[in-house]
């Protein structure tokens, strides 16, 4: 049997698996414990994947994701040496895993039939299920790669439902054989539909949509700091892309089925998201509920998949809001390392005792809540709202409006706790690790880059698709 | 020249919030003053005339969207923009003494140069980032530095105040998009749609930041929570943001016709509603902010009728009410400095015996604020009375006699909740209190600068008004 691999597509992915098992070996035969064995394959690896993918020449829509995947598994890479001579962290293992669900990201947003689409997704669940379970000794972390496991294993189950009753529609796994074939089918519009919405319903678990949101804020309270920024970055933008595309190229003739489901969706699971962080006390309980309500954001602009704005509007919101997210996960996860705790009430006052954690929290913050300073922040809310009221979703722009008050509430408490006065004297760590610098130094790069984007917006806007 | 008129304050004040712990808050203040009054010269010597958009400057700046870098001063903003200035070197002065933060210095240059930013912005998206950017930094200027500390109530009122704000300028980003989808400009001179839900949005977003009847119930415990600089800047600068964005909208919004007989009503209806609050009051704080809302009243009414007079009737009441609300404000936080309170019982009786400069400059002000002739709070009110009565192209008669009486309804009973505050304050028999003290030089300048701002416009209105005699309906043709 002969199966065509398109290498343009799959080089990259080919390059950071190779770079997961070389960090692997070298962890079985040099066994130091240290992160840096591991973690300088891991990200040579990246690198040269995305030397490969920029040096290619992929469609706009697949880089943008790609680009995305790599750059945000980079940064996870380089901000978990936060976790050097950590015991209970082995980093051989973490940084395979870290890679193969990078790998199956990457394959997510190339793939083009459903089969791929499928092992993809697996590729990409697997790992992730047992990074956030790899702390050894941590009975919470167990429970939550328990119950992300079990999602996870049902969301699939379904995919592959909804997978074979397209196939039996359609008699055709590839995208363009779908449209072809949904074009032509003769079988009554429920059965496209309820195939179309149980297929997409493995992607939105990814994604974090209402009702598949339950396991994220378990998962990221129970993860560390870091695979929590890896699932919300890394593996939303997987799922993001992969739903776009599987929607503007296999499913635009069936849009009747399935824009009214995407649009109540997003606008619950936004609402939902937001109402959640309300309630959190801790920073990284608060962040996985926010991310839940942006996935909301990033969903919305799915109903006007195939106009102009539709696919790049979500895409550019990606990017913003990964950036951000980013920022903020890194800097926690320094913060958890240095002071044991990422309640709020103790992270009072740190934008005026440790302005170079605190101000970039801060200003992270206000990106996704999309209030100037942060000026990229506001312009992406404009640019994902543009399609919605392109294609006449006028009621789900005005939720979208709302939920960006409803979201200002909580941001705003993080902002004003970070920029309050501290009760006591502010804290410092008796012994600071020296590996912090790393991830310090991610979250300053970071930070530099969402300024320079306030700055100029046109930096992002022209140069994604 | 706008550039810098907007740069100074906003660098200089975030400096002061950087440096806080170096510098003394006489020095911040006395800093803080000179940066606003280069901002005031600045937008002063700006102007080239009211056939053209003075000191323009237009800067790509976000192409795939349209959005560009688009300030400059036309006659409409002109008045906002001195005003603004204006009340901002005051709110600065008023800081002048030993213990001010100057971090709150810091804070007021930001919200004055992020309003005088949208008070320049020729572009929609701008004009949003401006919109939003004055916001937290009002929100920390409520709920850190409250004249009466009462915890947890500040906090309360200032989040409120943010979150119905957020809540308005949300929808009016969404009339934004529906703007910049529909006539494929941001830019406010070419702007155009025929969308009545743009119309809706964008009258909703401004109505709750002006406030209209009843998205009104933000503003009593904002006022009443924020110390003097934060009342004086919501009332004189941050409602005109309201206002102002109705006048330019509603040039942009060609089904704005629709929603004007709301507008009109809901305006009226605040005039009459807002007076019978006031009347109830015992805070002064809260009364002042009350009578707010009915000045709002007759600005909203003028902009529904969308004539010449009604266009010169809505800036003229903005201004004279920025003007005269912020005397007000100041006059109520001198008694609150030496009382501890803004309440009416609490303060006591015979003013005019206890304090005699304060009391005058308090009555002075009332009835400047009810609309005596001859002070400026007259022209803004007799003017909407006058575009109501004519009733221009947009209402119907019967909607605009309708608005028309409750308006003089209004009047009559604002004068009543003003006497009866006259009475309550500086007449009777005095009741003195050992916090007795009279005007100290700082508040006498304030003050006195704003008397005579008063007078001269109350006078001389032309000054004003002229700007507008010969343009007809849509200025920005």
């Amino acid at each position: 049997m002969n199966i065509p691999i398109d290498w343009t597509a799959a080089g990259p992915a080919a390059i950071v698996l190779t770079g997961a098992l070389i960090g692997l070996l070298v962890d079985a035969f040099y066994p130091r414990r240290t992160w840096n064995g591991p973690g300088l394959p891991a990200a040579a690896a990246l690198v040269a994947a995305g030397v490969l993918l920029v040096s290619g020449d992929s469609a706009p829509v697949p880089f943008a994701f790609s680009l995305i995947v790599l750059v945000g598994t980079l940064f996870v890479v380089v901000a978990s040496n936060v976790m050097n001579f950590e015991n209970a962290m082995p980093p051989g293992e973490y940084h395979f895993l870290l890679l193969s669900a990078g790998a199956g990201a990457l394959l997510m947003v190339t793939a083009r039939d459903l089969v791929t689409l499928v092992v993809a997704l697996e590729l990409l669940s697997l790992p992730s299920i047992a990074l956030v379970g790899i702390r050894q000794g941590d009975a919470r972390a167990i429970r939550s790669a328990w119950t992300f496991f079990l999602a996870s294993v049902v969301s699939t189950a379904i995919t592959l439902m909804g997978v074979s009753l397209l196939y039996g529609v359609t008699g055709a796994l590839d995208y363009v054989g779908i449209r072809e074939g949904l074009a032509a089918a003769t079988v009554p519009d429920s059965v496209v539909g309820v195939a179309v919405v149980l297929t997409v319903v493995g992607l939105l678990f990814k994604l974090g949509a209402v009702p598949f949101h339950v396991w994220i804020p378990d998962a990221y309270v129970g993860a560390s700091v870091m695979v929590a920024a890896f699932l919300s970055v890394v593996s939303k933008a997987a799922s993001l892309g992969a739903l776009l595309v599987l929607l503007s190229v296999a499913l635009p003739g069936a849009g009747d089925s399935w824009h009214p489901v995407v649009a109540i969706v997003a606008a619950v699971t936004m609402t939902i998201g937001n109402i959640g962080a309300l309630r959190q006390d801790d920073a990284v309980g608060l962040l996985a509920w926010s991310s839940i309500a942006q996935a909301g954001f990033l969903l919305a602009p799915a109903v006007a998949v195939s106009t102009t704005y539709g696919l790049s509007a979500p895409i550019q919101y990606l990017a913003v809001y990964a950036l951000a997210n980013l920022v903020a996960f890194a800097a926690l996860a320094v913060i958890l390392r240095l002071r044991g705790s990422t309640r709020l009430e103790d992270l009072r006052g740190m934008a005026r005792n440790d302005p170079w954690m605190g101000i970039p929290l801060v200003f992270a913050v206000l990106t996704l809540a999309g209030f100037p300073p942060a000026v990229i922040g506001l312009v992406t809310k404009y640019v994902v709202i543009r399609p919605v009221v392109d294609s006449d979703h006028l009621w789900l722009a005005v939720v979208m409006g709302a939920n960006v008050m409803l979201g200002l509430a909580y941001y705003l408490r993080v902002v004003v706790t970070l920029c309050g006065r501290s009760a006591g004297d502010p804290y410092v760590s008796p012994s600071p690790p020296v590996s912090v610098r790393f991830a310090k130094s991610t979250v300053l790069i970071g930070t530099a880059l969402l300024v320079a984007l306030s700055a100029w917006p046109d930096l992002l806007l022209t140069h994604l698709p | 020249m706008i550039v810098a008129a907007l740069l100074v304050p906003s660098v200089v004040g975030l400096l002061l919030m950087i440096g806080r712990a170096h510098v003394p808050g006489r020095v911040a203040a006395r800093i803080g003053t000179a940066a606003m009054a280069t901002s005031l010269v600045l937008y002063a010597l700006v102007w080239e005339g009211r056939d053209r958009v003075s000191g323009e400057i237009d800067v790509a700046w976000i192409e795939p969207l349209g959005a560009r870098l688009h300030l400059g001063v036309t006659y409409v903003s002109w008045p906002f923009l001195l005003m603004t200035a204006l009340m901002g070197l005051l709110c600065c002065l008023w800081l002048l003494a030993d213990d001010t933060s100057p971090a709150l210095v810091g804070l007021v240059l930001v919200i004055s140069a992020s309003s005088m930013g949208v008070f320049s912005s020729l572009d929609l998206l701008l004009f949003f980032v401006f919109f939003e950017l004055a916001l937290i930094p009002m929100w920390f200027v409520i709920a850190w530095y409250p004249a009466v500390d009462e915890t947890g109530v500040q906090r309360r009122a200032a989040t409120r105040f943010l979150l119905f704000t957020v809540a308005g300028s949300a929808l009016l980003l969404v009339g934004i998009v529906i703007i910049a989808l529909d006539g494929g400009s941001l830019q406010l001179l070419t702007a155009g749609t025929g969308s009545l839900a743009a119309a809706v949005l964008v009258c909703l977003g401004f109505g709750v930041k002006t406030p209209l009847v009843p998205l009104h119930t933000w503003l009593p415990d904002a006022h009443s929570s924020a110390p003097t600089v934060g009342s004086v800047l919501l009332a004189a600068v941050f409602l005109k943001l309201g206002t102002y964005g109705l006048i330019v909208f509603s040039q942009v919004l060609d089904r704005f016709d629709d929603v004007a007989p709301y507008l009109a009503v809901a305006g009226a209806a605040g005039i009459v509603w807002s007076a019978l609050a006031c009347y109830a009051q015992d805070d002064l704080k809260r009364l002042i902010a009350y009578s707010s809302i009915g000045h709002m009243g007759f600005v909203v009414l003028a902009i529904s009728t969308q004539s010449t007079v009604g266009l010169a009737a809505a800036v003229f009441g903005s201004v004279a009410h920025g003007i005269v609300t912020g005397l007000l404000f100041f006059t109520a936080g001198s008694l609150r400095d030496r009382f501890g309170t803004a309440s009416m019982a609490r303060i006591g009786r015979g003013l005019y015996a206890r304090a005699p400069r304060l009391a005058v400059v308090f009555v002075f002000a009332a009835v400047a604020s009810l609309g005596l002739p001859g002070l400026a709070g007259f022209w803004g009110e007799l003017l909407s009375l006058r575009a109501a009565y004519e009733v221009g192209d947009v209402l119907t008669k019967p909607v605009a006699w309708t608005a028309l009486g409750l308006a003089l309804l209004g009047i009559v009973l604002t004068t009543a909740y003003f006497v009866r505050a006259i009475r309550l304050v500086a007449q009777g028999e005095p009741t003195p209190h050992e916090a007795d003290r009279d005007l100290d030089r700082r508040e006498a300048v304030v003050m006195g600068l704003l008397v005579v701002a008063v007078v001269v416009l109350g006078l001389a209105p032309n000054l004003l008004l002229d700007l507008f005699e010969p343009v007809y309906r849509s200025y920005a043709q």
